[in-house]
């Protein structure tokens, strides 16, 4: 056991256990496909990289759906249309944190007895037809005034992060140029993103909610993925691949929410990452790969700052002097990440999750990565009223032989 | 943008806001305040998010204040369209909340973090006056 701030937080729950397989379907704007049709992809695809027999699946998580948001039943629904017969079953609703907090859920299941063998899935087809409902404070207080949804949250963050530190744009085209390299190898990314991008394409993109720009934002498509967790002592058994075992996790909502009046550029990632790096044994030295949760550049920018990557105000010239490109010192989102692959709705957390897997199973193919020995997976997790997002999430992975 | 926007959508009050609406009515900016932990809270909650309890008045506040963080939007949502650019800051008050709102009465291009704003009550319709801002130069 280790403490953080006071807080005992259980080691052995979540490091016990390992991913032994992932499947992720093709992103696609306006699919036209059911939800059930995208999950069932991925979960057949997933047991068949497992090479386990659909029966040995004991434990379900499944992330939220906008197109499926009226259903109060989802995760049971949703097993049920997958035929599964379960002794864990579980929606998470935590947004774009759903679903790193469900692959630690599903291992606190796991080490807990309640099963042995998870499948952790999202499914989401927004652009064929999302039905949302979010209202909590937006009825009166965002929609009146105009507020641009996340563009203009994160305008305002944008904003508060300028004043203080200075906002430097050539380092946000950066990290979407790197990105998009890395799209432009992953044939699962959306094909209309599937273009060469210049920093002068991002310099020079639209403006929606200043300063944040077109190419600042992710493009709604409909997708989904899934991974199967067992304990690391039955995935040592179960084949040849890699063991990719959890090594770290940190979890925060409401960063500061008793302070009317936060620093918004400071984010529950300082809390989150502290005890995932803590709980690994490792630092952010050590990491090989990371793919963080990019709703926004500037989230990406501002994690690598909350992690301790380098410091606050500093995120920028770490960007300038790192090469974050997949043959690079700290590849970035080398699937191409939600701001090249595109964005499945709220199953957009577990592209850069599926992608961390596929590349510590050494299976990512021309983009593959040397050494992939730690890998980082965030979450950021819905936006709330005048402050920065609700939930962070830190997942360490950690590969070996 | 102009201050008659009939497009815009009006608020849609609940059971703990209600005294927020009904004194924006008569032109007076109140928020919630903790009486236990002597601090603003906004938006209106069930209960304080400082004590968990609904040790909850509403108070007046002047209305004046800075801008804490601002954002010029040149695509707005629907309702919206054809106002453009318009103003979404997040205001501090001097009393210590923050509200989140439009500035208006200026020009959007010279709009920055930590000028000086002050109340400005927009007329929706006969039920709603929403509390816009405007630079203060006072």
């Amino acid at each position: 056991m280790e403490s953080v701030k006071g807080h005992k937080v259980a080691k052995s729950g979540i490091t016990d256990v390992a991913v032994i397989a992932c499947a992720e379907a093709k992103n696609v704007v306006a699919s036209g496909r059911s939800v059930p049709h995208l999950a069932g992809e991925v979960f057949s695809g997933a047991l068949q990289m497992a090479g386990i027999d659909k029966d040995e699946i004991d434990g379900f998580v499944v992330c939220g759906s906008l197109t499926e948001a009226g259903n109060p039943f989802w995760s049971a629904v949703i097993a049920d249309h997958l035929g599964l017969e379960l002794d864990w079953c579980e929606g998470v609703d935590l947004g774009g944190a759903s679903y790193v907090g469900a692959v630690a859920r599903a291992a606190l299941a796991i080490s807990s007895g309640m099963c042995s063998t998870v499948l952790v899935l999202a499914a989401d087809a927004p652009s064929t037809r999302n039905q949302q409902d979010f209202k909590a404070y937006r009825p009166e207080w965002q929609e009146p005034v105009g507020l641009m949804g996340p563009p203009g949250l994160f305008g305002l963050l944008s904003s508060v992060y300028d004043s203080k530190y200075g906002l430097d744009p050539e380092a946000l085209a950066k990290l979407a140029v790197t990105q998009r390299q890395h799209a432009l190898m992953n044939e699962l990314a959306c094909e209309r993103l599937r273009k060469p991008l210049e920093t002068a394409d991002y310099l020079n993109s639209r403006i929606i909610s200043d300063p944040i720009k077109l190419l600042d934002c992710v493009m709604v498509c409909d997708g989904a993925n899934a991974i199967i967790l067992t304990s690391v002592e039955r995935a040592r058994n179960s084949g040849d691949r890699p063991i990719v075992r959890l090594a770290g996790y940190g979890e925060k909502t409401n960063h500061k929410i008793t302070d009317p009046l936060p620093d918004i550029t400071e984010t529950g990632h300082q809390i989150a990452g502290k005890r995932a790096f803590e709980m690994a044994g490792v630092t952010p030295k050590d990491i090989k790969l990371f793919n963080p949760y990019d709703d926004f550049l500037i989230a990406v920018m501002l994690q690598m700052e909350q992690l301790g990557f380098c410091k606050p105000g500093q995120g920028a010239d770490f960007i300038h002097s790192t090469d974050l490109s997949y043959k690079g010192d700290l590849p970035l989102n080398t699937g191409g990440g939600q701001i090249s692959a595109g964005q499945a709705g709220l199953a957009g957390g577990g592209h850069n999750f599926v992608e961390a897997a596929r590349q510590m199973f050494g299976e990512a193919g021309e983009r593959q990565i040397e050494n992939p020995a730690f890998g980082v997976v965030t979450g950021i997790g819905t936006i709330p009223y005048a402050r920065n997002w609700s939930v962070s999430n830190v997942m360490i992975l950690e590969r070996s032989a | 943008m102009t201050e008659q926007s009939n497009q815009r959508p009006l608020p849609v009050p609940t059971d703990v806001s209600q005294p927020f609406w009904d004194a924006a009515k008569e032109h007076r900016l109140v928020f919630q305040y903790c009486r236990e932990a002597g601090r603003f809270q906004h938006y209106p909650r069930s209960v304080s998010v400082y004590t968990g309890m609904p040790t909850l008045e509403w108070r007046e506040v002047e209305g004046r204040g800075f801008i804490y963080a601002v954002t010029v939007t040149h695509r707005g949502p629907p309702a919206f369209r054809g106002t453009e650019p318009y103003v979404v800051a997040t205001m501090q008050l001097d009393e210590g909340v923050r509200i989140v709102s439009n500035i208006v009465n200026c020009n959007p291009d010279d709009v920055r973090v930590g000028q000086r704003v002050k109340l400005f009550w927009l007329k929706m319709d006969e039920q709603f006056n929403y509390p816009l801002f405007e630079p203060d130069n006072e």
